[in-house]
């Protein structure tokens, strides 16, 4: 059984639909992205999973729980973000998470200390919310979702507005709490950059529709890939490669001779290289990035 | 649900604001006290029988006015019995804390009204100002859980304020006008006699049968909360409606349309201590009158926030 099960999600509103028959699942462990530019429902999509939104048709399940009809049993372990944690300014940041914790029977008190130690805010927990940076409203926000354990995290648009330091911490957050216990991760963002370092596998929306999915993983040595070896003998290395390689593309560009091959033929040419007297400074794999698979899949009219 | 009530109090009481706000609540009650001690009510007059007799003969010349309206010589009536009875019995009207408070329990339920009217307007409507209702709204608490919670934390903390107000009246009333007299009675005209009822009655059940006010401002001030999720909107036209209401069914008392009027007929004490304004209003009336305000008003709130879409 998957953790998050949705098939067939629809949202229109008069004729126009917002969402139109999403349908993809996710397993325990995994951290899953939303992607696609600005208005491809990424945030209706997931407002309509945990209940902000009504359907005009199909399913959410989480853990098997259907989020509409038995809507207080499957959100119990679901802790969910929309855009920013909006928290209660006017109190501390303890009364925030109990305010929260209450809401789901059976935390304890030391489970709310426990989470406070882990986002790090023990020394401010009882200053009030205004009083707050937004990496620390970030990190109390945080804090709030995991207060009751959840299995499923749901963020929409979580780097908002934060530093490049907050999101890096988010991220490890992030992968800590899906790969070391098991939580899922549901984030929809349309920074591609982002999404490439924080996901195991993207789903890409279009227009309200989806368009694909992606695993995001290391490039395989099997995989070819253009090479790129910086070298002081440009002129040197090209008749080289041109013997060795026949056929072959190549193209220079200032130090670097770049070359589509296989990964496991770089020691060989890199050793070639250096009998035929030529000093090899670097090589660099030039991957095929999510920006490139996103633009393939959406026809790269939206960008 | 009881968890739920608990996260709606911690959210009212731990704000300054409802402090203040509970604050201005109870210098209005002393700033009625100031206002009757400073216009030399709150003494017994060694002359209090030339004064009583005084005001009969006034009250009698307004009853005998050929333009008088029917409510002013009915209220004339009562006032003239109820002289004449302290007269007969040489018993000068009762001057003390407890008289002040039955005295001024519609006026401190409808002050206490209007700060309620804050929290309630807002207790919905902040959640989406603030854009906390997502959080509150995805988590194991089904809508009507909410709805319910933050309606009856606003009635508890309307109730709370105004029992405050009643009790802060009883005991500054007591500082300036005596605590003495609590063994006596309280005194009504019903039917043209002249009754009594223990003081402590008169309080609590005057207390009570004013609440009925309170009820009705308070979800109104919910109901455009939740379901126009604007605060400055619901305070604006609760407050509006409220003083407008409470101004115009003392204005308009004894009017005959004033029965399908809910002002009119929020204030129960004439059914049991006293006589309706309206002759054959009766108290059925004025609760089947109360539930139908209440179930209207809870019906346009509570569908639109069960069915709405939060995109805040």
């Amino acid at each position: 059984m998957p953790l998050l099960e949705v098939v067939g999600l629809t949202k229109k509103i008069g004729s126009k639909a917002l969402v139109e028959d999403v349908t993809f699942s996710m397993e325990k462990g995994e951290i899953l992205g939303l992607l696609g530019p600005n208005g491809a429902g990424k945030t209706t999509t997931i407002r309509m999973i945990v209940g902000l939104m009504s359907r005009t048709a199909g399913q959410a399940q989480i853990n098997g729980l259907d989020t509409l009809k038995m809507f207080k049993e499957a959100m119990r372990h679901v802790g969910v973000i929309v855009e920013n944690p909006d928290l209660y300014k006017y109190l501390s940041g303890y009364d925030n998470l109990l305010h929260f914790a209450r809401m789901t029977p059976g935390v304890s008190k030391t489970r709310i200390q426990e989470v406070i130690e882990l986002v790090g805010l023990t020394d401010r927990i009882s200053d009030k919310v205004a009083a707050y940076s937004l990496g620390m409203r970030q990190r109390l926000g945080l804090a709030v979702v995991l207060v009751h354990q959840p299995s499923l995290l749901v963020l929409d648009e979580p780097t908002n507005g934060l530093d490049p330091s907050g999101i890096r911490e988010l991220r490890n957050h992030l992968r800590h709490l899906a790969h070391q216990n098991g939580v899922g991760v549901l984030v929809s963002s349309h920074l591609m950059s982002e999404m490439e370092m924080m996901c195991d596998r993207v789903v890409v929306l279009q227009k309200g529709r989806l368009v694909g999915t992606h695993m995001l993983g290391d490039i395989s040595g099997h995989e070819r890939s253009l090479i790129g070896f910086e070298v002081d003998r440009t002129d040197l290395a090209m008749q080289l490669l041109q013997t060795l390689m026949k056929g072959a593309d190549i193209t220079t560009e200032q130090n670097v001779v770049q070359i589509m091959i296989d990964k496991s033929q770089i020691p060989e040419i890199s050793r070639k290289l250096m009998d035929a007297g030529v000093n090899v400074y670097g090589v660099s794999a030039a991957k095929k990035t999510l920006e490139d698979t996103f633009l393939e899949m959406t026809g790269g009219k939206e960008h | 649900m009881i968890s739920l009530i608990r996260n709606e109090n911690l959210k009212i009481y731990k704000r300054t604001r409802t402090w203040v706000m509970m604050g201005i609540a109870i210098l209005y009650v002393a700033l009625q006290i100031f206002n009757i001690n400073s216009a030399g009510e709150g003494v017994v007059r060694d002359n209090w029988q030339v004064q009583l007799e005084q005001d009969n003969r006034q009250l009698s010349k307004v009853a005998n006015q050929l333009d008088a309206l029917p409510i002013e010589i009915i209220q004339a009536e009562k006032q003239i019995l109820l002289n004449q009875y302290h007269l007969d019995h040489n018993m000068p009207p009762s001057v003390s804390g407890w008289a002040f408070t039955i005295d001024q329990l519609r006026n401190i339920v409808f002050a206490s009204s209007l700060i309620a009217i804050i929290i309630a307007g807002e207790i919905m409507a902040g959640e989406f100002a603030a854009g906390t209702i997502k959080l509150l709204l995805t988590r194991s608490a089904s809508r009507t859980q909410i709805y319910c919670s933050k309606y009856i934390a606003s009635l508890v903390f309307a109730l709370f304020l105004t029992t405050i107000c009643v009790a802060v009246a009883m005991v500054l009333g007591g500082v300036f006008f005596g605590f003495a007299g609590l063994t006596s009675s309280h005194l009504y005209v019903q039917d043209q006699t002249v009754m009594g009822i223990p003081v402590l009655q008169a309080l609590w059940s005057g207390y009570i049968l004013q609440l009925p006010f309170l009820l009705v401002v308070v979800t109104l001030a919910f109901m455009i909360s939740a379901a126009f999720r604007s605060i400055t909107f619901s305070i604006v036209i609760s407050m509006l409606i409220a003083v407008a209401g409470f101004v115009i069914s003392i204005a308009m008392d004894g009017w005959d349309w004033t029965r399908y009027f809910i002002f009119s007929q929020t204030d129960w004490t004439p059914f049991v201590y006293g006589n309706p304004s309206v002759e054959d209003v009766s108290m059925l009336w004025a609760v089947a009158l109360l539930l139908l305000h209440v179930v209207i008003l809870h019906s346009i709130s509570y569908f639109s926030f069960v069915k709405r879409d939060v995109k805040q």
